[in-house]
């Protein structure tokens, strides 16, 4: 397996070894190495004012960057062949754009290489974004991301990050593999997204009619023994995020997150009623890269895995990259194929045509013949309100999981500047802020009950690491100092741990 | 459109009037001054007005090029409108069309005035009418850009609607910034000409009237025959520092940064100091034999050019009487103005060197019809938009200038004087020929043809288009009819 390395900000702290610590941003597993750790100390100081970022390439991953990153007050350089699409971004949002080949070093010094403390190159090109992150590295002194997806560099991606010196290597199509992979190992869960260096994870779900969690108040839960080391961390409700209290009453139709371990998760959904197997087999509509990822994780892991593909040349590449799958010549939307290769008794399906509109037609069909677990990737991320209408089930955004990575990772890098947070990540489309705060010294949150403080409102405590250990706290449980403290709020721009009484 | 974010706007700028009114109290308490409570009346009645209109945040703060211009069209009347009031509260400009003319030239820096003893005047709206030059200079909501978060990133659409030039390029990524450094530059340079100013003996208040006035490219005198008086040293001191703001601040940018070579290469920079070369050599070889010294034919040569050229309007002498070469030489180099990126009116340089340009392509289209060949400044290739854009703004300037000319004619005053009065309030420039000459002011003319020229005046500040679309009908009726909500009932 790829492990794509990333800095969080924790390491500045952690005098330890090269451990491979968990995760922050979806499910890309962090390793922290020596030279990364160098990298960060010598970082020039700055003020919290933000970062000097260029990125180069202007597709989706790099309007989904420039519009994140521009609200987080970076100063964002845009460099793009095309300046139409410069031209666009830089009259939506407050950044400065520049026509012309990233990977030039006239160009880069225009854009103001030698100041800058990141590079991001995320254009159509594997070939094109290393050697832009080669040449910024050369030129000036910036850490450097790169987007690269062909399994051939993929494959070697640890190894080039490396020799290239490059601070993280993203793969949206291997990132999408992961996720849609997690899911089929818990069926039941919308979305399961490893939290707080990997040692719990989030678990979302929608509650369905007759459950027997609907009209139950959380303090309810926790006192009849059914919600035991879970703690329900928000819930989405026609379109509004709440973080419940106790007195919180669960209602059908609620999508409802929650952060456990990932053995208790599985007895939680089983006292109430999911069914917590991972699925046999699974279709997949459509032979690109992502699907070769997701195929080449789930044979081993013994789900057995059908691919339709049109494209005949494909598919005999893909027959000789995996020789355990079944390989489909044909037309993944022709309704006959479907009911021939038996999509009526399939456990799961997961359409991932290159083509949005395809991916939801066939995501809509097999949820009407079929009792399957369906996952839907989407390429365009412009009409994700519209599609959250549509009851599709989970839905990947393979665009989204990589400018997620790479928020993560300046986050980290800007939030360990001058403040507190050790780490910060935004959940449910940035509505909700998940923080992370190493407690360094006594202050009036430490050492009293949970219960004893005077909490703003829309906030949790969700987890305390102590000495390693992970404790899921309740109202008598304390903050020490020492403990790092993960608090998930709707409330933004917190500097200090103080900042969460009232 | 987005009607409660030009209303923030709009307040945000009365509160920034409201501090800006407050200088010709303090000058006013000075010189023991009654006419400076008329400023303080002034101040509060914006401050009210301010409030009234920024005590509900807009719900939404995205806006586009269109709510940028109208809020930028709009913020420039009612800052003139409140700007004027002093003036006519006072009875120091007896007339509401007067004194409204006077504002508005000075906050579009043109200085066209229609007081025939400026003299007369209150120390403390002498200030205010310099005041308004140094503060239209750079453009209020460029200032309102600095030093207010209007998070939502679409702010480039004001700047733009208020910026001069073909093209509206940052100089770093975040508008606020640039804003700041914008603002940071011309208030060095005007604090320089400060210190050049008064190190050649003059009076304070003087040094600041003048010096707001150059900074801003204006053009308002506080004595009647403008910089004449003065002594040869501050007419050379105020005439570098007229083509000084004249240049593209872009190049002050880049000397901040020591990119000596890029700041020294920028091709309309060049074009602009070589136009002044040939016009002040010109004209200094026509006038050399009326004028007994050479020093002083020099002096006059250079100082017309320059306030010519960056359309600020001050004057060593009354070039009227000169000979005809040089009015014309004055008339060509009033029309070209001073460089995009500048606090200078007129056509801009770089706009002129892209239409010259373009017809130096036609001219090769005839000779190799398949030829492509794109129009190149600082050697790089211009985008077809921005030629299109200058095209289009040349020819809405022309009939703009024609309409208004025939508008003015009504008053059967000569052609000479019409044509160059509208020349000189559309380029922001201040006095023109005959007539509207240097010696001469705007108070003869009719109150209609003092409303045409307003409209030219704040059309020339704001480039046209900004101006232009508040008379669009699709803006009315956005900005008039209000929007029944969805599901909301009849």
């Amino acid at each position: 397996m790829v492990i794509y390395r990333f800095t969080p900000a924790r390491c500045l702290v952690d005098t330890c070894f090269y451990t491979i610590t968990g995760i922050y941003a979806r499910n890309i597993l962090i390793a922290c190495g020596a030279e990364m750790r160098l990298e960060m100390l010598g970082r020039k100081s700055r003020k919290k004012t933000g970062l000097n970022i260029i990125i180069v390439g202007c597709g989706k991953v790099g309007a989904t960057l420039t519009e994140q990153l521009s609200k987080e007050s970076h100063d964002i350089t845009l460099i793009d062949k095309n300046p139409e699409k410069i031209q666009h971004l830089a009259n939506t949002y407050d950044v400065m754009g520049l026509a012309g080949n990233g990977a030039s070093y006239n160009v880069q010094m225009e854009a103001g290489i030698e100041d800058a403390d990141l590079l991001i190159a995320v254009t159509d090109s594997d070939e094109l974004n290393l050697l832009c992150c080669t040449v910024a590295k050369r030129v000036g002194d910036c850490a450097a991301i790169a987007r690269v997806r062909t399994p051939d560099y993929s494959e070697e991606s640890a190894y080039l990050r490396q020799k290239l010196g490059l601070a993280m290597i993203i793969n949206p199509e291997l990132a999408a593999a992961h996720e849609v992979a997690r899911l089929l190992y818990l069926p039941t869960a919308l979305e399961v997204n490893p939290f707080a260096h990997g040692r719990v994870e989030l678990i979302k779900f929608k509650l369905p009619e007759n459950n027997i969690l609907a009209n139950q108040t959380i303090v309810n839960l926790g006192k009849k023994g059914v919600s035991q080391n879970v703690l329900f961390c928000a819930v989405e409700r026609d379109g509004e995020i709440i973080i419940p209290t106790g007195m919180f009453t669960l209602a059908a139709g609620d999508v409802v997150s929650f952060v456990s371990s990932r053995r208790d998760a599985r007895n939680f959904l089983s006292k109430i009623g999911f069914d917590i197997k991972q699925v046999n087999n699974t279709m997949i509509i459509g032979g690109g890269k992502a699907a070769y990822y997701l195929a080449k994780q789930l044979l081993p892991m013994g789900i057995d895995v059908k691919i339709i593909e049109s494209n005949f040349e494909r598919c005999e590449e893909l027959n000789a990259l995996l020789p355990k799958a079944i390989i489909i010549n044909g037309d993944g939307t022709n309704e006959e194929l479907l009911k021939e290769e038996g999509i009526k008794n399939i456990e799961s399906f997961v359409p991932l045509t290159g083509i949005d509109e395809e991916n939801i037609f066939l995501t809509l069909y097999a949820r009407e013949v079929s009792n399957a677990k369906v996952i839907t990737k989407i390429n365009r991320i412009n009409f994700k309100n519209v599609i959250s209408h549509l009851d599709l089930g989970s839905v990947i955004y393979p665009k989204y999981i990589t400018a997620e990575a790479i928020l993560a990772y300046v986050r980290a890098k800007t939030a360990s500047i001058g403040s507190n947070v050790e780490t910060l990540y935004h959940m449910f489309d940035s509505r909700v802020e998940a923080l992370e705060f190493l407690i360094d010294r006594e202050s009036e949150v430490t050492n009293i009950p949970i219960m004893e403080m005077n909490l703003k409102k829309n906030l949790l405590l969700c987890c305390i690491q102590r000495n390693g250990k992970t404790i899921i706290p309740s109202g008598t449980d304390m903050i020490m100092p020492g403990d790092t403290v993960v608090i998930v709020t709707t409330h933004t721009g917190f500097d200090n741990i103080q900042d969460i009484l009232v | 459109m987005n009607n409660s974010i030009i209303r923030y706007i709009l307040g945000c700028v009365l509160k920034i009037e409201t501090i800006l009114l407050l200088f010709p109290c303090l000058v006013a308490i000075i010189y023991k001054e009654d006419k400076g409570i008329y400023y303080f009346i002034t101040a509060c009645i914006c401050l009210v007005l301010g409030i009234l209109l920024t005590l509900k945040k807009p719900e939404s703060l995205v806006f586009y090029l269109k709510e940028g211009s109208a809020a930028t069209a709009l913020s420039w009347i009612i800052m003139s409108l409140f700007g004027a009031l002093p003036f006519w509260l006072s009875g120091e400009i007896p007339s509401f069309t007067d004194a409204l003319f006077e504002t508005v030239s000075g906050f579009t820096t043109t200085g066209a005035s229609i007081l025939s003893d400026v003299e007369a005047l209150s120390h403390c709206s002498l200030f205010w009418r310099s005041f308004t030059h140094w503060i239209g200079g750079m453009g209020v909501l460029v200032f309102l850009l600095a030093v207010i978060p209007l998070s939502g990133g679409s702010q480039i659409n004001l700047m733009r609607a208020e910026s001069p030039g073909p093209s509206v390029g940052k100089l770093v990524p975040k508008i606020k910034t640039t804003a700041r450094l914008l603002y940071i530059i011309y208030f060095g340079m005007t604090i320089l000409q400060i210190i050049f100013m008064l190190a050649g003996g003059l009076e304070l208040f003087d040094t600041l009237a003048i010096t707001f006035g150059t900074a801003g490219t204006g053009g308002f005198g506080i004595k009647n025959d403008s910089i004449g008086g003065y002594s040869p040293y501050i007419q050379w001191v105020v005439a570098i520092f007229m083509v000084l703001f004249g240049v593209n601040f872009n190049m002050y940018y880049l000397f901040l940064y020591r990119k000596w070579r890029k700041a020294l290469s920028i091709e309309e920079v060049h074009t602009y100091f070589i136009l002044i070369i040939i016009s002040v050599t010109v004209i200094f070889i026509n006038i050399a034999k009326t004028i007994g010294s050479a020093s002083d034919a020099l002096r006059h040569a250079f100082f017309q050019v320059s306030t010519l050229i960056t359309s600020t309007g001050f004057s060593t002498t009354d070039y009227d009487l000169w000979p005809q070469t040089s009015k014309t030489v004055l008339i060509v180099v009033m029309f070209i103005g001073a460089c995009a990126g500048s606090t200078g009116g007129g056509i801009k340089v770089s706009r002129v060197i892209i239409l010259v340009k373009s017809i130096k392509k036609e001219m090769a289209s005839y000779i190799h019809p398949k030829c492509i060949q794109k129009i190149k400044m600082d050697g790089k290739p211009v985008e077809h938009e921005i030629v299109r854009a200058t095209n289009v703004y040349f020819v809405a300037f022309t009939i703009i200038f024609f309409l208004s000319v025939l508008a003015v004619s009504i008053d059967n005053k000569d052609f000479t004087t019409n044509f160059t009065a509208v020349l000189a309030t559309i380029n922001n420039m201040g006095p023109g020929l005959a007539e509207a000459g240097p010696a001469q002011n705007f108070g003869s003319f009719s109150i209609f043809s003092k409303i045409v020229l307003m409209f030219d005046m704040l059309a020339g500040r704001l480039e046209l288009f900004p101006l232009l679309i508040l008379f669009h009908p699709g803006i009315w009726k956005e900005l008039f009819i209000k929007k029944r909500k969805p599901g909301q009932k009849k």
